[in-house]
């Protein structure tokens, strides 16, 4: 290990380990950081071993036993990529799941669990004060209103009356479930 | 001699890629071995060698697929190391692969050994 030492080797080593994990992001955390960990244990046994045998450490050439990290990367997300047929009519969204952010997938997270569980909770509300939660339709029907209020809308009609329960509880967990898949394809499951 | 090098390298990239899932199952068959222990008995043999950035891949792949269990393990004043050794359906793979195996390199060895022209009898 004295040879670590040298800065200039301990650098190559952690950059190209840094630049492994870059592109293994598609990769769960916890799975990019088992891949890091297990060539950096590599790295360190082969050093070692150079070094009981007596041998010149050449870094580079240690490295260069991986390959470039952007093609060694590729192999460990190819399955992600190729491997795992989306479920049927989310073949578009292969193409999508490519370029998508983080911050895509938490927004589809948030939009799309959200509006389930508000469906679901819209339909508890129903059922505990059916006089104040509604869909109430106004201006001879070109406006909808879906809400829960103190005092019913005398102007508009109460569309669903307690059929709301069953349509809320069923879309929004019809919502849940889209979500989840589409997630599932953006994380490539 | 130059070509004759080149063929016989450029055949043994086929013949690895079409035999790298039994060459590591068997390497593994009654072993626990961590990569850098397996690549350098690959290493023993002149067709086997192959680099770390082909085996760690094949190794993550051939656990996805259930076929070797990896186990991260400290032994003494070493640092930890992920052993990997083969489950059942490894084990169950790897006596089907290698029975085919040898069927090819028995159907290969009948083949060098009657060259034409006399035709080739199938009870020989």
């Amino acid at each position: 290990m004295s040879r670590l030492s040298d800065s200039q080797e301990r650098e190559k080593i952690h950059s190209y380990l840094k630049t492994l994990g870059k592109y293994l992001s598609r990769l769960e955390v916890y799975e990019s950081e088992e891949v890091l960990r297990e060539i950096e244990s590599h790295i360190f046994d082969a050093i070692d071993l150079k070094e009981v045998k007596g041998e010149p450490v050449d870094i580079d050439s240690i490295l260069s036993g991986f390959g470039p990290p952007r093609q060694l990367a590729e192999q460990y997300v190819s399955h992600i990529l190729h491997g795992t047929p989306p479920p049927p009519g989310f073949s578009a969204l292969e193409v999508v799941k490519r370029g998508a952010s983080k911050g895509l997938y938490w927004a589809t997270a948030g939009f799309g669990y959200g509006v389930g569980a508000a469906l679901i909770l819209l339909a508890f509300a129903k059922l505990l004060a059916p006089q104040h939660v509604g869909v109430w339709s106004s201006a001879n029907g070109n406006s909808i209103v879906i809400a829960i209020v103190n005092n019913p809308l005398q102007q508009g009609e109460d569309v669903l009356g307690m059929w709301l329960v069953p349509v809320a509880v069923i879309a929004g967990f019809l919502i849940l479930r889209l979500t989840y898949s589409i997630l599932r394809v953006f994380r490539g499951a | 001699m130059a070509n004759e090098k080149d063929l016989e390298s450029k055949w043994d990239v086929q013949l690895r890629k079409g035999t790298l899932d039994l060459v590591v199952l068997a390497a593994l068959n009654g072993r626990t071995l961590y990569g850098l222990e397996l690549l350098q008995l690959l290493h023993k043999f002149e067709t086997t060698r192959i680099t770390e950035g082909t085996l760690y891949p094949l190794l993550d792949r051939l656990k996805r697929d259930g076929l070797v269990t990896a186990q991260w393990r400290q032994e003494g004043e070493t640092r930890p190391r992920k052993y990997y050794a083969l489950t059942e359906l490894g084990s169950n793979k790897l006596s089907a692969v290698s029975r085919r195996w040898q069927q090819a390199v028995s159907d290969i060895n009948h083949l060098l050994a009657h060259p034409g022209p006399a035709p080739l009898n199938d009870e020989e």
